[in-house]
């Protein structure tokens, strides 16, 4: 199994009031292991409120990302589920599983990115990962996509 | 014939295009078709030549009054069958 998403990266049911504060925690675990500063936390949620909610790709997951910039120190990528969903004003709320992506530019990240995606087109591959109860379960089913 | 070139557009073209532009990739390979596919963001992509924009719908709307080429929304980044079925259909159009 090749890891994708480190275990150190991922927590499960969190409890976020609105979908800043989910973009908050799904970049936490990105900030204590050094890999971003919190300018970029800031630049994903500035992101949102210029762009509108495009990041939720589908049915209840949200990839929230910003450009690559000096607050990326590490390319990496975390990944959260939300005990209660929350709304982005997108067609495909609510949103209970937040994918946070920082890259440190534009292409060394491709390869694991089409990886995750592959896990994630798996019909049904949402519900699985928000159904995790631990992060040792969410952990096997987003680097494992014979698992999801 | 030169092969149509679709460009997949997110907010940075580091993100959701490069996932649109995978699941493109695979839909040709799998109908054993041939395209270009790039992917750019939503600030720079109106300069980027291409044939057609695939976009999601919240972007969409940035740019569809200035775009000169057909924009495709795409409502659900992860349903292979939305995107097979849109890129069947435009391909069909370009190649009339």
């Amino acid at each position: 199994m090749e890891e994708l998403v480190k275990k150190d990266h991922i927590r499960v049911g969190l409890e976020a009031p609105d979908w800043k504060e989910a973009i908050q925690l799904a970049g936490d675990p990105l900030i204590e292991s050094g890999d971003i500063e919190k300018q970029y936390i800031d630049d994903m949620i500035r992101s949102v409120e210029e762009l509108g909610p495009y990041i939720v790709l589908t049915r209840g997951f949200a990839l929230a990302h910003s450009a690559p910039c000096p607050s990326v120190i590490h390319s990496g990528i975390s990944l959260i589920t939300l005990k209660d969903p929350v709304e982005f004003g997108s067609n495909n709320d609510p949103v209970n599983v937040v994918m946070c992506l920082a890259c440190v530019d534009k292409t060394s990240h491709i390869e694991t990115l089409q990886k995750i995606a592959r896990v994630l087109m798996q019909k049904g591959s949402i519900e699985r990962l928000a159904e995790s109860k631990t992060v040792e379960e969410l952990y096997q089913r987003i680097n494992n996509a014979e698992e999801v | 014939m030169a092969l149509p070139k679709i460009q997949c557009v997110c907010g940075f073209g580091c993100g959701s295009s490069l996932m649109l532009r995978m699941a493109i990739d695979d839909v040709l390979k799998k109908n054993g078709l041939e395209a270009d596919t790039l992917v750019g963001d939503v600030g720079t992509c109106l300069s980027n030549p291409c044939d057609v924009i695939f976009i999601s719908r919240d972007l969409a709307e940035r740019i569809a009054d200035r775009a000169e080429m057909p924009v495709v929304i795409i409502e659900n980044f992860m349903d292979n069958a939305e995107i097979e079925e849109k890129v069947l259909a435009y391909l069909n159009e370009f190649n009339k």
